[in-house]
This record gives structure tokens, sequence and C-alpha cells, in this order.
């Protein structure tokens, strides 16, 4: 993940340090929650959520009701790379600070896999109960993390919608098993790649994609040379774009004319980069895009 | 009348090691690559991946590699001469700094997409007010100390300045980048970034290598140059401003690359005999050879990601400049 500050799913650039914690430290917590609160209403649901990072933004903007989430990241508000700017717009932002949270007086605080250490211990020191959204690599993890997440939210039945809706669009993509597999690489800003065992390289499987990193002995996330890319010879190439407008070396990478050269030997797609950074519901869209590209591409070349 | 005869070999001898580095570095790579296959396909026409792979990412490379390290060894030599002081590198002294300042502002801003040239404009404008600057502090003959530390001084400036607009930067990737900025890259570099950079580049050529006269005049002492008939003050101005315009526009392209200024006339300088204007044309082909072979090196020392140029020239160029102080230390 070194040099791409959203490298990796779900790691958003506003966090830093690695921290190996998952989830289910967290749903323990959310059950510490729940018993503190019994004393109080018989709904135990937190009242003041502060999302200290762009994945648990969205997820908890679509499980909790209106108004429990009282602040967002800033990265949450950018209409062109978030995909809730709209409801996140309302909500004063943050720029993923401990400090920052407690001017909520939160009764629930939501940070990313690769927050500040020292910010949740701080955290956990005063007392707000913490809750680690992870980045899960399968899309099996997608959905424990949806139900982690809106029980720890009071909101299991949200959850359980959220996941069934997920599958039952992704059960609408079928890939013709009579098509020639196709093959795929990734390129990420900055010329990273996905390797496998990621969440990534599931969703191209589901799309009926191979992913061609696999060929090249790296790990999840690794930067590859554009000369590599160029002469993998994959059918579809697929770019994850964020759009946000901004100008950066990153992105710029993605601009090189060799690509472009490339456009008549594959398939250029481009993804935004808000369909699949984080693991939620809207890498359903991704899968739904990248299985409308590569039957397209089939298509084109039995003709 | 010697040292005639033997000057024109030894820049013949040079061009011809630039283009052999040249044509390595085209054959140096990540894929395996069969470049005279590619180069068939490329005549031909036939835009195979393999020929794609050779004109539009190693071609670039090897011509950005020489023009960029021509660019600095010319200005490292005419700086050099201009203040007499054999540690005037682009790098050291802030220049480099200051056109990567410059590029940052533009790029990130967003004022590049405005115009094709904004960016190569962009680090020429940061390259003269470095060069200003400091050419207020040491113009009139001060010493190294002076020299080093007004480039302490503006490189550090530069420095912070560029780590802030990169901050300032809503793009979540740009404040990563202050890396490719500070030391230098040729990584995945592209022909239109050659050939926007080409114009303004053999602009500063121009400017640097018609002042050798002057140059060689000025190692007798200001007021025997100006006693044989030379402007000093035009002197000054055709050397800041072609200087930034070769190093500006290098550096919008492949950040701040060091000490590239500072190796190859040190270490052509006795084979001219010590004049400086001869030193210039020679210092040019030095330095792309230098930058060639930095480049072919960073590529073949499996580290993932590529190590920066600006890492690679550091090896070899700091501990020649601390000898060059120490050396300079013992003499004083």
């Amino acid at each position: 993940m070194r040099g791409s500050p959203i490298a990796g799913d779900g790691v958003a650039p506003t966090t830093h340090a690695p921290s190996p914690r998952k989830v289910g430290g967290g749903r323990a917590f959310a059950a510490c929650v729940c018993f503190a609160f019994l004393a109080a209403p018989a709904f135990a649901k937190p009242q003041r959520v502060v999302s200290l990072n762009l994945c648990a933004d969205e997820l908890a903007l679509r499980l909790a009701d209106p108004g429990v989430v009282k602040s967002v990241t800033w990265l949450s508000q950018d209409p062109l790379s978030a995909n809730l700017a709209a409801k996140a717009a309302a909500l004063p932002p943050n720029d993923g600070h401990a400090e920052e949270a407690l001017t909520y007086d939160p009764d629930l605080v939501l940070v990313g896999p690769f927050a500040d250490p020292a910010s949740t211990a701080l955290l956990r020191q005063v007392g707000a109960p913490v809750v680690e959204v992870g980045a899960p690599q399968t899309l099996d993890g997608v959905r424990g993390q949806i139900r982690d997440l809106a029980a720890a939210l009071g909101e299991p039945q949200r959850g359980e919608a959220l996941v069934a809706d997920m599958d039952a669009r992704l059960a609408r993509v079928v890939v013709d098993p009579s098509r020639p597999r196709l093959t795929a690489v990734v390129l990420r800003p900055n010329g990273f790649t996905v390797g496998p065992g990621s969440l990534v390289d599931e969703i191209l499987a589901r799309a009926g994609l191979d992913n061609l990193a696999a060929r090249l002995d790296i790990a999840a996330d690794e930067q590859v040379p554009l000369e590599v890319v160029a002469l993998l010879g994959a059918d579809v190439l697929i770019l994850d774009r964020d759009d946000n407008g901004a100008p950066s070396l990153a992105d710029a990478a993605l601009d090189h004319p060799a690509i472009a050269a490339l456009a008549g030997r594959m398939t250029i797609v481009s993804l935004p980069a808000r369909l699949w950074t984080c693991g939620g519901p809207e890498i359903v869209e991704a899968v739904e895009r990248l299985a409308a590209a590569a039957a397209a591409r089939a298509g084109a070349a039995t003709q | 009348m010697s040292a005639e005869i033997r000057y024109r070999p030894l820049v013949a001898a040079l061009a011809a090691l630039t283009l052999a580095a040249a044509l390595v570095s085209l054959t140096v790579g990540y894929a395996r690559l069969d470049v005279a296959a590619a180069l068939a396909d490329a005549f031909a026409g036939r835009s195979t991946a393999a020929a794609v792979v050779l004109e539009q990412i190693r071609l670039p490379r090897a011509a950005l590699g020489a023009m960029v390290g021509f660019s600095l060894g010319l200005a490292g030599a005419a700086l050099q001469g201009l203040l007499r002081n054999p540690l005037a590198d682009p790098g050291v002294i802030g220049v480099s700094g200051g056109a990567a300042l410059g590029a940052v502002v533009v790029f990130y801003s967003g004022l590049a997409g405005a115009f094709a040239l904004a960016m190569p404009l962009g680090g020429v404008a940061g390259a003269v007010v470095a060069a200003l600057l400091l050419y207020a502090l040491v113009g009139r003959g001060a010493g190294t100390m002076t020299l080093i530390l007004a480039g302490v001084t503006v490189n550090s400036f530069a420095g912070a300045l560029t780590a802030l607009a990169l901050n300032l930067s809503p793009n979540p990737y740009a404040a990563y980048e202050i890396m490719f900025w500070l030391m230098g890259s040729l990584a995945d570099r592209s022909l239109p970034q050659l050939w926007l950079a080409l114009p303004l580049t053999v602009a500063g050529w121009a400017l640097l290598l018609t002042s050798a006269p002057a140059l060689d005049a000025l190692t007798l002492g200001e007021d025997t140059a100006a006693s044989l008939g030379f402007d000093l003050g035009r002197l000054r101005a055709q050397l800041v401003a072609g200087a930034a315009l070769a190093v500006g526009a290098a550096v919008a392209v492949t950040g701040a690359i060091g000490f590239v200024g500072l190796v190859a006339p040190h270490l052509l300088r006795p084979l001219v005999g010590n004049r400086p204007g001869r030193l210039l044309l020679v210092s040019g082909f030095g330095g792309a050879i230098v930058l060639l072979v930095a480049d072919i090196v960073v590529r073949l020392i499996p580290v993932h990601p590529e190590l920066k140029l600006g890492v690679a020239t550091a090896l070899i160029g700091a501990p020649l400049l601390y000898g060059l102080i120490d050396r300079m230390r013992r003499e004083a």
C-alpha cells in the first residue's frame, strides 16, 4: 500500500498507521455499549455517532436513523468521489482526528482499519466507544461487516435488508458459461494493480474476468510499471479513476498516451474509485459495470 | 593549441557516449521487450504492444534522460562560471527547488490544463525567482559559505512551500507526491511531455552555450572582462535566463534531480584545461551520461517501487560535494 493514500479497499486517506484490529473486537465493544445503556430507555441505539473514516461514513449514513450521525469526514462530501455526498454535505465535516470526534460527545465513534492507534487509544481512554470498520477482502467479509456495523448501530434489520438487496442484485449478474474467459488487469492511480486474494479480485471474478495480475507474482496491492501492463496482453484494462477534478501525478499516470495507444488492442473501462474503494454495497455496481463491459467485449470478439 | 585539438575529439567522444547510454536505456526495462522486433513494428507503422512500449514509454524516458541531464550539466557549468565557484549546482543552490515549486503550483492548481506550456513555464518562473534571490545575495564575489547558506535557505524555503502547495490540493494523492518533486524520476514520462519541454530547453541551451567567450574572459576578473568589451550585466542576465529555461523546463517534467550539475563539471573540468567556456558543452554531455546511467541503475536495482533518481545521483554526488567543501576549506 506504499505511496497510495487510498490503496487497498477501505483505506481512507485521512488515516495513518496500520492497525490489525478486526471488526469482531468492535462488535464486542458495541455489546458493552448496549449494556451501558440498559439503564436508559429500552432501545439502546447510539444517538451521537461520529465517523472518522470515509468507508465508515457511508455505511453509517446508510444504516443509521437520520440525525444520529453527527459528523463525517470531508472526503464523504465530495460529490465526485463519494457515494452519499448529498447526505454527507448536510453534516459538519471532520479531518479524522480524535479531538474532533470528542467535540460531539459521541456515544459511538467509527474509525477505519488504518486509524492512528494513538487516536483510537485516546478515544477509548476518555470513554468514547470505538468501533473499527475493516477492509474486508471478500464479498462474505463485506456482508459480515455490514451486519456487524448494523448491530453496533442498533439497526440489525437494516443491515440484513442491505445485504439481501446486494445479494439480489449480484444474483442478476449472470456470466454466460459458454463465453470464452476474458482476462483483465486493474490499473489504479500511481500505477498500483490489484493481485489475487483481494476484494477487487473477487469483483472481477463475479464479472467473469480473470485477473492477469495473478501471473505477476505480486501481493494484493503493488505498483507495476506501465510497460508491464502494456505487455500483459489483457482483454480488458480497468482504470480506477478518482474524478474529483483536482490534478495529481497519481491520476495523471492513468492518462499516459501509451494507454490510449493500446485502446484498439484492449477494452478500456474506467471505473470510478467511489464504487470499489470501500467494502460497501456500492461494489455491486462495480460488478454490474464490469460484467457489462466484459459482455460487450465478448460480443465484439465473436462478431 | 594542443588543447584546441583535444577539445573536438573530447566533445565527439562524449556525444557518442551519450548516444550509447541512451540506446542502452531503450533496452532496459521491467518487461521483456524484443527491441529489434518492436523497432521493426514501429517503423512499419504497426501499433503492436511492443511498439507502443518502445515508442511511448521507453523512447521518451531515454530522450528525457539525455535532455534533462544535458540541461543540468550545462546549467551547473554555467552557474559555476558565473559565480566562479565549483559548488554552484542548480540543485545545491536551490534553482531546481524553485523550479519544482513553480511547476507544482501550476500543476496542482489546475492551471496546467489552461494551456499546454503552462507547466514548463511555471518551472521556469520558479527557477528565475530562485536564481534572482540567490544572485542578490551572492552576486558580487561572495564567498563559498554565503553561496551554500543562501542555497540552503532557498532550497528549504522552496521545499516547504512545495509541501504546502501539495497539502492544499483537494486531491488526496497530492500530499504523497513530494518525493517526486524533491528527488525526481523518469518513470512513465511521455512523449508529449518531451515535446513541451524541448523548445524552452533548447532556448536555454542556446543562451548558455553562446556565453562561452564571456565566461572565459570572466576568469581574468570582472574589470578585465569588461575592458575586453564584455557587458557583464548582459552576461548575468543571459546566464540566469538560460539556466532558468533549461532547468525549469526539465524539473517541470522530471522533478528536481540533484547533484548532476555538480558531478559532471567536476569530473570534466581538468579535461578542458579549467576553461569555463569549454566546460559548458562538455559538461552538458557529461550530465546527460550521468543521468542516463543513474536511470539505468534505478531500473536494474530490484526494489519496488523504483528508487527516485535523486537518490541515485545523491549517492554519487553528496560524497563528492563533501570532498569538494573539505578541499576548499583546506585551501582557504
